[in-house]
């Protein structure tokens, strides 16, 4: 890899200043003056068909300006990707506890209290489904009038089944010595960004078009459902993103309804209308991880040959698709981890419940099946008596390798150098060893136990075989030899916005600060896919790399123009062009020199991914371009009197390619392995017969800072030959194996295996719960507003 | 009711309900966005500011209680010349900022910690931060960014 400038070297985020000082401004930071304030009716019941909902006493309250319900949208609102099964605003059915009924927008916060307590509201309940297993029994309740929009789709609850299919696994199992067959469950999980869900929607004069603010993930998703639902032209709706406070996957479908409704209303009064959620609105009425069942049968020889893996996962999408069909498909294909097999068949199903609803989050299906996986194949390691991380590298996906898939692996693949490196900073061996002689068998009562425990991860790189996978930037140079550089792609804390000004940097041998990002904004930048699936660094860098590119050789063509040589004759040196008589100009004179020629000073650059395709029939293909590879290592401490876990070392090594931005990439890391320290220990999201139980930060733990321990992150540089200066993507691979290596450690100290997430004080004390089924239907559905 | 207190080092007086929290006064009725509302139950630290240079959260306080008092919020953590002072500088320098929702938070908590103990462990600066929840992060380059503005006080003395 050649000498870089700016690539790899410590930067200054983009946006870093304002948010350090406190002057960015968040969606719910916006003063216009005229603002109604807006919140939706929820529903305090998880299935129930609607009678009638009837707003007129609500429009009564002085101060209540309007009302709407889904008779207000087009085809009653419909929307959803990619199943049409949800509603701006619900119809017919309320299909989960937090579904929004009806919308009020009113001068004041008090005036807008009273209309919501007024909508009069007649529901006819119905009996639910909270189990995904039971729910693809026959005679079970059916979620929702019409749950599905495809003919294609299976009918009852059955949303989806995917399949993965390399030889006949059960005859290879039957025939394997050494075998395994468990079972592990993982539960839903908030994303709890700190900044709870806003929108603020501005109508145009004449109220014939929308300008709405708001911190969703995809803006141009965001404006093509306002478009669909509100009938409007796409050119009389924009959608602006300021600083989004954090998202992780979770600022999508319920943000889409959210935009509908504050846009529907600000078109109706002609006023400015701000909806901000609370945290226990956040909580109650957003999509969250889905929840999974996994049945795992493993086989090898007794030399610790993998052969063969059987996986049979029950996914619970709750009461809407939302983007869950294309999580699951992801958790089908990583379900049997990064090895090879002779034999493997996957079997995911996704199921309707009535439970919330499920979509993306960080990691998109991968994580989920990684905490089972992981699991699996190091109680077969330790079964055979093998060293966890040995067993691991033995089986492991290699350089020219062919995965379960039927993909040939290229060079890029450096998962056994992750599980070196991971080995060798946390002196696993020693470690492990030592505490292997210093604690006995038996435990001692209350005596606190050390363990040592590791997981690996593969992580197919951004969409996949599940859509169009492209990516489009523009950069232009200003009045004053500044530059304007533009992404579809959005930034909601990421740092994405900063690696492709590097990128653009770079190629161009610009400094940083001349280069100005700006937000995504569907007036300015262009439709780029949906910034999910850790897409921005390869899919956004390149499209960044292809912009700069093309405005560099323009620059180069003014150069040449003004030296009187060839194109191929200069040479580029910091800002300046150099001619072939060593004469420098600086980048200033030559942009005027590319004025005067009349050539036009901006690019747009777009990237295609490369091809990929998958059988969903026959289970096999290339669902994939390229994956991230890693492995960490957790280190914990068990207290076996009270079950409590510390984690007190971590170590990670990934295979991010390039390293673009330092700062961002170790920033994703640790964040990462946060949030899998969180899923692995304390976050719980309990669906007790559809009412979910906690709905803040005083139930809902999320990690504090003493929570976590100092992490050392360490990246495997391997340049990935498609990736913009041989980078990979990293947002979601550093959350995905830390569960399941905290949870062997936990097996390491205790000779426990905890099967179901999170292993909290009870599990790890007891093995099991201590709270019984159904004993809290309270659901705290007192949605408050926020700043009230 | 008429509130006077002293605001980022300069004397405010606002009329506003009695029933309000701090937080209501400072970004309803002085526009001081910069402090946050993340849960609105003492929780997550996201309205961090100064009580007579003590972190409280801001929801929790009621506006009058201020009354007399020295309240600082993240508008009033500034260079002499405006711009970020040594420890806002160091979030940025370390790669401490992702969303930055928490952002004004951790640093009136850092501020406060680094007022009092001049040599904070890192230990002791994640007990001071125990109180603002990140969800980005993971902390670490915040603790960071912390410890070494605490080296660099010192050394300037």
């Amino acid at each position: 890899m050649p000498e870089t400038k700016f690539v790899g070297k410590p930067a200054t985020r983009v946006d870093a200043l304002e948010k350090v000082l406190g002057t960015a401004r968040y969606v719910d930071d916006y003063r216009l003056p005229g603002t109604l304030v807006a919140r939706a009716l929820r529903s305090t019941v998880p299935h129930a068909r609607i009678r009638s909902i009837d707003p007129t006493p609500a429009l009564k309250i002085p101060g209540v300006l309007a009302v709407i319900t889904s008779e207000a949208f087009v085809n009653h609102g419909r929307f959803g990707y990619p199943v049409q099964d949800m509603f701006m605003l619900a119809y017919e059915r309320v299909r989960y506890a937090g579904d929004a009924l009806a919308a009020v927008a009113a001068e004041t916060e008090e005036a807008l209290r009273l209309g919501l307590a007024a909508i009069r509201l007649e529901l006819e309940e119905l009996p639910g489904v909270f189990d995904p297993r039971a729910a693809l029994e026959p005679g079970s309740p059916s979620v929702g009038e019409r749950p599905w929009d495809s003919p294609d789709l299976p009918r009852g609850n059955l949303l989806n089944h995917y399949v993965v299919r390399k030889g006949e696994a059960e005859g290879v199992l039957a025939d394997c010595e050494v075998r395994l067959d468990e079972e592990y469950s993982t539960m839903h999980q908030e994303h709890a960004y700190l900044e709870t869900e806003g929108a603020l929607a501005v109508p145009w004069p004449g109220k014939n078009g929308v300008t709405v603010y708001a911190n969703c993930q995809s803006p141009f998703l965001a404006r093509g459902n306002i478009v669909q639902t509100l009938g409007l032209l796409q050119e009389n709706v924009r959608v602006i993103q300021p600083p989004v406070g954090g998202a992780f996957g979770g600022k999508d479908d319920l943000m889409y309804q959210t935009v509908g409704q504050v846009a529907k209303l600000a078109l109706l009064t002609g006023r400015p209308v701000k909806m901000s959620f609370s945290r226990e609105e956040s909580i109650i009425a957003s999509y969250k991880r889905d929840a999974m069942q996994m049945h795992i049968q493993l086989g090898c020889d007794p030399d610790g040959t993998l052969r063969a893996s059987r996986i049979h996962a029950v996914v619970d999408s709750g009461a809407y698709a939302a983007i869950t069909p294309f999580t699951a498909w992801r958790s089908s294909i990583h379900a049997m981890g990064p090895y090879r097999y002779e034999a493997c068949h996957v079997d995911v199903d996704v199921a309707y419940t009535n439970n919330g609803y499920s979509g993306a989050f960080r990691g998109f299906g991968n994580t989920e099946v990684c905490a089972g996986i992981e699991q699996a194949v190091d109680e077969l390691a330790c079964r055979l008596g093998m060293d966890p991380i040995e067993f691991r590298l033995h089986n492991c996906l290699r350089p020219g390798d062919a995965t379960p898939h039927g993909q040939v692996l290229g060079e890029d693949v450096a998962l056994a150098d992750c599980l070196e490196q991971v080995r060798r900073i946390s002196d696993w061996e020693r470690k492990r060893s030592a505490i292997q002689a210093a604690q006995g068998q038996a435990i001692l009562p209350g005596e606190i136990r050390r363990g040592l425990g590791a997981a690996a991860v593969f992580h197919g790189m951004s969409l996949g075989a599940e859509g169009a996978d492209f990516a489009i930037s523009t950069l232009a140079i200003n009045a004053d030899d500044s530059l304007t550089l533009t992404s579809g792609l959005t930034d909601y804390g990421t740092g994405s916005r900063t690696v492709f000004t590097l990128i653009a940097a770079e190629t161009l041998g610009l400094q940083p600060e001349r280069i100005r990002m700006l937000r995504p904004d569907t007036d300015t930048s262009f439709d780029s896919g949906p910034t999910v699936a850790s897409r921005s660094t390869v899919m956004g860098g390149n499209a960044t790399r292809v912009a700069a590119m093309r405005l560099d050789s323009l620059l180069t063509q003014a150069a040449a123009d003004l030296f009187g040589c060839e194109r191929m004759q200069i040479v580029r040196h910091d800002e300046s062009y150099i001619s072939p008589d060593e004469e420098a100009l600086p980048f200033e004179q030559v942009v005027q020199h590319a004025r005067s020629m009349g050539l036009t000073l901006s690019a747009q650059g777009r990237w295609d991914a490369p091809e990929n395709y998958w059988s969903f029939e026959k289970g096999e293909g290339k669902p994939y371009f390229g994956y991230h590879f890693g492995a960490q290592v957790a280190e914990v401490q068990v207290d076996t009197g009270t079950g409590k876990v510390d984690v007190v070392g971590f170590w990670a090594a990934h295979d991010t390619g390039t390293v673009i931005f330092p700062q961002g990439v170790l920033g994703q890391l640790y964040g990462g392995i946060t949030q899998g320290l969180g899923y692995a220990l304390m976050e719980r999201v309990d669906y007790d017969q559809g009412f979910i139980q906690a709905t803040n930060f005083d139930e809902y733990l999320i990690p504090t800072s003493l929570d976590v321990p100092e992490i050392v992150g360490v990246f495997v540089e391997k340049p990935f030959t498609p990736g913009p200066y041989g980078a990979k993507n990293i947002g979601e691979p550093g959350m995905i194996p830390t569960a399941p290596a905290i949870l062997n450690a936990i097996f390491q100290a205790t000779g426990r295996r905890i099967r179901n997430l999170p292993a909290n004080l009870e599990r790890v004390l007891l093995g099991h719960d201590l709270r019984k089924e159904g004993s809290n239907m309270a659901c705290k559905l007192g949605l408050q507003s926020k700043g009230g | 009711m008429k509130i006077e207190f002293t605001l980022n080092g300069s004397p405010a007086m606002v009329e506003a309900p009695a029933g309000i929290s701090l937080l209501t006064l400072l970004r309803e009725y002085l526009n001081l966005t910069g402090t946050k509302e993340g849960c609105a139950i003492g929780e997550c630290g996201a309205c961090t500011v100064l009580l007579d240079d003590r972190p409280v959260n801001a929801c929790l306080v009621l506006a009058p209680q201020v009354g007399g008092r020295k309240v600082i919020t993240i508008e009033g953590v500034r260079a002499p010349d405006g711009g970020p002072n040594d420890l806002q500088q160091a979030f940025i320098d370390y790669g401490a900022v992702q969303c930055g929702f928490c952002i004004p938070g951790m640093v009136l908590s850092g501020e406060a910690l680094l007022a009092a103990n001049h040599r904070p462990s890192r230990k002791e600066i994640r007990t001071a931060l125990a109180g603002n929840l990140c969800r980005c992060t993971g902390y670490q380059q915040i603790v960071d960014a912390i410890q070494t503005t605490a080296l660099r006080r010192r050394e300037k003395g």
